[in-house]
């Protein structure tokens, strides 16, 4: 591949307003030159890392990440603070904890119905739901041919997006359940809760001594 | 005593989740009774507070009393013939509930992280015209989004009234004619016996109408009848 097409596809990835897919940079750059331009998905990873090199080299404020399957311009994480300042997008609500326990079972478990999830979550998931749903993280993928054949529920592109990841694949995996007995993970969460209690004692004392201090 | 911060636990399966924790019990050999206890002080504070939460509290509250009864009876077997622990059920799905909950925490972390980076495209001013390509004529529109908006529309659509003008033929005369008719055949008729054929509205007032008028004329009689809502017309000879 000639180094020519590392210019188109960083023009390519810079125009775009969402995530470009590997196939549309093959689709543009052979529309154009012809179909037996030989580019491959590699070529253009390629091409990538070797734009990105160039913007760490030159200390550049952003440079290519790979999310959803594709490629888009982002920031450097150190300016979010300035770039929040100015825009709204980003000072959005961040989700809740009912929130991220729900998109977590559908991610992993995907597709799922509505009674799977509140059996394992233990409570009614009906409101969360509608909220994910509203915000695109997940949508209704079909239903399952099981009584009622209920609603199937499974994340989306703009789930990648929010989380920041290339493919579903990516993400964490839960531990397995033998796992979590192994380790001293519930012995650490009990001295974790005894060291906040402490906490909270010595500050209830240096207020009370604050008190004093101002009577005094 | 301590106090629990009510928005703290997601579920109920995070409420036990908390007190094996914090009494560092081992999640395989759980004091049904015990946790019970608590479980059942918690919910009784909730359903003061907040009615909807406790729903799903209280189904757990009647799961580990269920749990309590049968641990006291003696253990029913499987097929192997091994015993059967009348917790494996919860023991399974708090596990399963504890690694969502693990992996939710990871879940935040990189919500933080990507909520740091801006990504081109986060602009709405430009105006795009779609090319006629299907996919991407229904781009970012899901089935959810089209039954909402068809839910909506159907909502909004305001009710026209509409009113039809139907003429009825009837006067005071003829109706005078008929009850006069029914009075000489019978005697004496009850007012609901009377209009009982009548099914239009403004038939049954001019027939009241005429009743008043006959009356007036004393050309019939009104006497009570045993049924408090009705009365009787009754003929009057001399009339």
């Amino acid at each position: 591949m000639d180094n020519i097409y590392t210019n188109i596809i960083e023009a390519l990835i810079f125009s775009s307003d969402e995530p470009l897919k590997h196939s549309e940079i093959v689709k543009a750059i052979k529309g154009i030159d012809g179909e037996d331009i030989s580019i491959t998905d590699s070529d253009i990873e390629e091409s990538v890392n070797r734009i990105n090199e160039k913007y760490s080299e030159n200390n550049n404020s952003f440079s290519i990440t790979r999310l959803a399957n594709g490629f888009t311009f982002g920031t450097r994480p150190e300016f979010a603070k300035y770039l929040g300042y100015l825009s709204s997008e980003k000072s959005k609500r961040r989700l809740s904890q009912a929130a991220l326990e729900t998109l977590a079972i559908i991610a992993y478990k995907q597709p799922v119905t509505k009674p799977e999830l509140e059996a394992i979550r233990g409570v009614n998931c009906d409101y969360i739901l509608n909220t994910l749903l509203e915000k695109r993280l997940i949508s209704i993928m079909g239903r399952a041919e099981t009584i009622g054949r209920p609603l199937l529920y499974g994340t989306t592109e703009e789930f990648l997006i929010y989380f920041g990841l290339n493919r579903i694949t990516d993400l964490p995996k839960p531990r397995e359940i033998e796992e979590i007995m192994q380790d001293e993970d519930f012995l650490e969460q009990k001295r974790k809760l005894m060291m906040s209690e402490i906490e909270s004692s010595i500050e209830a004392e240096t207020e009370e001594s604050d008190k004093n201090d101002s009577i005094e | 005593m301590y106090k629990i911060r009510l928005d703290h636990f997601e579920g109920p399966l995070d409420l036990l989740l908390f007190f094996i924790r914090r009494d560092e019990l081992n999640i395989y050999d759980i004091p049904i009774s015990k946790i019970t206890k608590e479980f059942l002080d918690y919910v009784n504070l909730i359903r003061m507070m907040d009615l909807e939460i406790a729903g799903d509290f209280i189904l757990m509250a009647s799961t580990l009393m269920h749990i309590k009864v049968r641990m006291l009876l003696p253990r029913e077997v499987d097929e192997k013939g091994d015993e059967i622990d009348p917790r494996a059920d919860l023991i399974k799905a708090l596990l399963e509930y504890k690694r969502y909950k693990e992996v939710s925490e990871e879940f935040s972390f990189l919500e933080t992280n990507q909520r740091k980076v801006s990504n081109r495209g986060n602009y709405s001013g430009d105006i795009k015209e779609a090319p006629p390509e299907f996919d991407i004529l229904l781009k970012n529109v899901t089935v959810f989004d089209l039954a909402k908006a068809f839910k909506k529309a159907i909502e909004g659509i305001k009710k026209i009234p509409f009113h039809e003008i139907i003429k009825m033929p009837v006067s005071i005369d003829e109706q005078i004619d008929f009850i006069m008719e029914k009075v000489n055949e019978m005697n004496e008729v009850h007012f609901l016996t009377l209009v009982f054929d009548i099914r239009e509205k403004i038939r049954l007032v001019v027939t009241f109408i005429a009743v008043l008028e006959l009356t007036k004329m004393n050309k019939i009689g009104l006497r009570e009848s045993n049924n408090f809502n009705d009365f009787i017309l009754y003929r009057v000879d001399n009339g």
